[in-house]
């Protein structure tokens, strides 16, 4: 893949790589017809972002392999402390360079980003990724009861009363209402910080659709970035969730990009329920009822993993049926539709033992532009696909469904 | 001014009289080389130098020439002595620097010879501080042998393209790479860090580049480590000239401009790294 962005978008792109780097330590450049996707996933698996720039944001887009390459361009895991010191001073970007070309596939590990500045000056930058297949969370935000919608600047003005330190804040929701507050883990700690709260007016937002109140709880760090290449777009913000434990997705786009942030949500431990486990309300999957399971089962099954298993949450209700057809994708499809096949819906998964608040972790599911056999079963959409997880996604896949 | 009112008879005790009006105009230039503790002084009729060396590799040197001085007195033809550059920094600097227009530090740097220490008389404001610095024995600084004749490439360049592509060095490469050549890529650094390598290319006709004469293909390795301190003599320049000899011995050479507008200069000598393969 060469593509080729020109002035202003060369900051854009950086932007949203500084936005990104507030999210993992891995970033996945991702070529495919759409354009050219950026992605990141936090290590605990509760947070993602992707930014998709489409071929039109670009000078030049060209998915032509380059020499050498077999087949199509490959999907690169570059180190974001890598990528991050190239785009590092914003303004002197915006000052210096007129052009940048990335191109993948020229030497097979090596990733090239050339910026061509001011004064006949050119740099060159060949970054080594590893080919792997990037991770998506597979979020329906068309399920999510819950809409909210406004401009970037005013998020911005909200989050602005909170001090760079919180981590995480709760939003609260009614028809009347729309409250902020900042979340402290433990009683204890309350004495000793600073509470804010703030409530705000429905009118405040640019649309407000509220059909079950809620309060979420999400990790604010992660978001700043992306609210703040919001606001430089003065772009306006969607807020997609649900009841606390479902993830929130926060999602602009415009005409050439499109960026989305998914983020897990507390489950509280009083609002745990045993209707979050079951699947009665959504037509019966094997998946769900598969995912129910799967968090004793691997509990069991591999104990060096069991500091990860803790983490996940077991199913809940009202998560996308198993049918491809009837799925449909938050993020937008990188490949072609005939190679998506796995059914995925988005789980939350609770951790199994109901006496503490946990942050549930998304769920994710490698891109892959393998074709597999078409099964449902054949393979786990539901886990992240690590190569070192693979194995127990076998061991998992020989659970029975209902 | 209190330091003016020195008596004659005082002056004739020193072998070194220099003062400034501004102490900034020394201060800010010995800041530029200022990578090790100790530094050696050798004022001549012509003027001070400054010089730190590192590891037998890399030598700084700084030039204050005789005019920059407001008065500046000198009884033999070299006066040589090393002092600890850090405390001289910081007794210049002692009223904490400020940035007030109009108000600044003045200086009368005053040494009696061998076995005497650096006397500092600085006065800000009214309110006259006295600095004594210990002294030692000088130690010999290194000759490089790099001269004009048997320069091979040399290229003039403004400072401003240079101090972005230094600011922005990736440290985990352990070296800095730097090819002059007649041809494509003409100047280029490089550098080769975890994550991989990275390419500043100037061409010979950018209007960045004031003098261009290369007239063999060169690629030398200097470590990282010992160029990395020139950034701030880079930061402080408006032109830098580069140049190799034929033994891959690079001389920096950076033309400062002080506060008020005199020029003087900063060079740096390195040693290459040993040889490596060529990218």
């Amino acid at each position: 893949m060469i593509c080729v962005l020109e002035g202003n978008g060369v900051k854009v792109f950086g932007k949203a790589v500084h936005a990104l780097s507030r999210i993992g330590e891995t970033l996945w450049l991702d070529p495919g017809v759409k354009g050219l996707a950026l992605r990141s996933v936090n290590a605990a698996h509760s947070a993602y972002g992707c930014f998709l720039f489409s071929p039109l944001f670009f000078h030049t887009f060209s998915l032509a392999p380059a020499s050498g390459r077999r087949g199509e361009a490959p999907q690169c895991e570059l180190l974001t402390k890598s990528l991050l010191p190239l785009f590092r001073c914003l303004t002197s970007i915006e000052r210096n360079v007129e052009r940048c070309r990335i191109s993948i596939g020229d030497r097979s590990d090596q990733v090239e980003i050339q910026f061509f500045c001011r004064h006949g000056i050119t740099k060159t930058h060949s970054l080594r990724f590893q080919e792997s297949e990037a991770l998506q969370a597979v979020f329906a935000s068309h399920l999510c009861p819950n809409v909210l919608k406004a401009p970037a600047r005013l998020l911005s003005d909200m989050v602005l009363h909170f001090p760079v330190s919180q981590e995480e804040i709760t939003l609260s929701t009614t028809h009347l209402k729309v409250g902020l507050r900042n979340y402290s883990e433990g009683g204890n700690d309350r004495r000793k910080m600073m509470c804010t709260q703030m409530f705000l007016h429905p009118d405040e937002f640019d649309s407000l659709q509220i059909g079950v109140d809620s309060d979420i709880t999400f990790c604010l760090k992660e978001l700043r970035g992306f609210l703040s290449f919001a606001e430089s777009h003065f772009l306006q913000v969607s807020i997609r969730f649900g009841a606390a434990g479902k993830p929130v997705c926060f999602s602009v786009e415009d005409m050439v990009l499109e960026a989305t942030v998914v983020l897990a949500t507390l489950i509280d431990s009083d609002s745990w329920d045993s209707s979050q486990l079951n699947v009665a309300d959504a037509p019966p999957t094997a998946r769900c009822a598969d995912a129910a399971e799967l968090p004793v089962d691997l509990h069991n099954a591999d104990s060096s993993n069991a500091a990860d298993m803790t983490e996940w949450v077991a199913s809940s209700q009202g998560s996308p049926t198993m049918h491809p057809p009837s799925l449909m994708q938050l993020l937008p499809q990188i490949y072609e539709p005939d190679t998506l096949h796995a059914p995925d819906k988005a789980c939350d998964r609770a951790s199994a033992t109901p006496a503490s608040t946990t942050i549930c972790s998304l769920l994710f599911r490698a891109l892959s532009s393998e074709l597999d056999d078409g099964g449902c079963t054949s393979r786990l959409p539901v886990l992240a696909c690590y190569s070192d997880m693979e194995e127990d996604m076998e061991d998992l896949s020989k659970i029975p469904s209902p | 001014m209190p330091l003016s009112t020195q008596s004659q008879a005082d002056d004739e005790q020193y072998v070194l009289v220099a003062s400034l009006d501004n102490a900034r105009n020394l201060s800010n230039i010995l800041k530029a080389i200022t990578f090790k503790d100790h530094a050696i002084f050798s004022a001549t009729p012509n003027g001070l130098k400054v010089t730190v060396e590192e590891s037998k590799c890399l030598q700084a040197n700084a030039f204050i020439q005789a005019e920059i001085f407001q008065e500046y007195t000198i009884q033999e033809d070299l006066v040589g002595f090393q002092v600890n550059l850090t405390v001289l920094l910081d007794c210049l600097n002692i009223f904490g620097g400020s940035t007030v227009p109009g108000v600044s530090t003045a200086l009368r740097m005053c040494y009696k010879g061998y076995g005497y220490p650096l006397t500092l008389f600085l006065e800000e404001g009214g309110v006259v501080t006295v600095c004594k610095i210990n002294t030692q024995e000088p130690e010999e600084p290194i000759d490089f042998e790099f001269c004009s004749t048997n320069v091979t490439n040399k290229v003039i360049l403004q400072s401003e393209s240079l101090k972005e592509a230094f600011s922005e060095l990736d440290m985990t490469s352990e070296v800095l790479q730097i090819t002059m050549s007649p041809n494509q890529p003409y100047f280029r650094l490089s550098t080769f860090g975890n994550s991989g390598n990275a390419h500043y290319d100037y061409p010979k006709d950018s209007d960045m580049m004031e003098l261009f004469k290369c007239n063999t293909t060169q690629t030398n390795r200097y470590k990282m480590s010992l160029l990395k301190p020139s950034t701030k003599a880079l930061a402080l320049s408006c032109k830098v000239s580069v140049r190799t000899d034929s033994r891959g011995i690079l001389s920096l050479q950076y033309m400062v401009r002080n506060d008020d507008g005199q020029i003087c200069f900063v060079e740096y000598y390195c040693c290459p790294d040993q040889e490596g393969e060529e990218e």
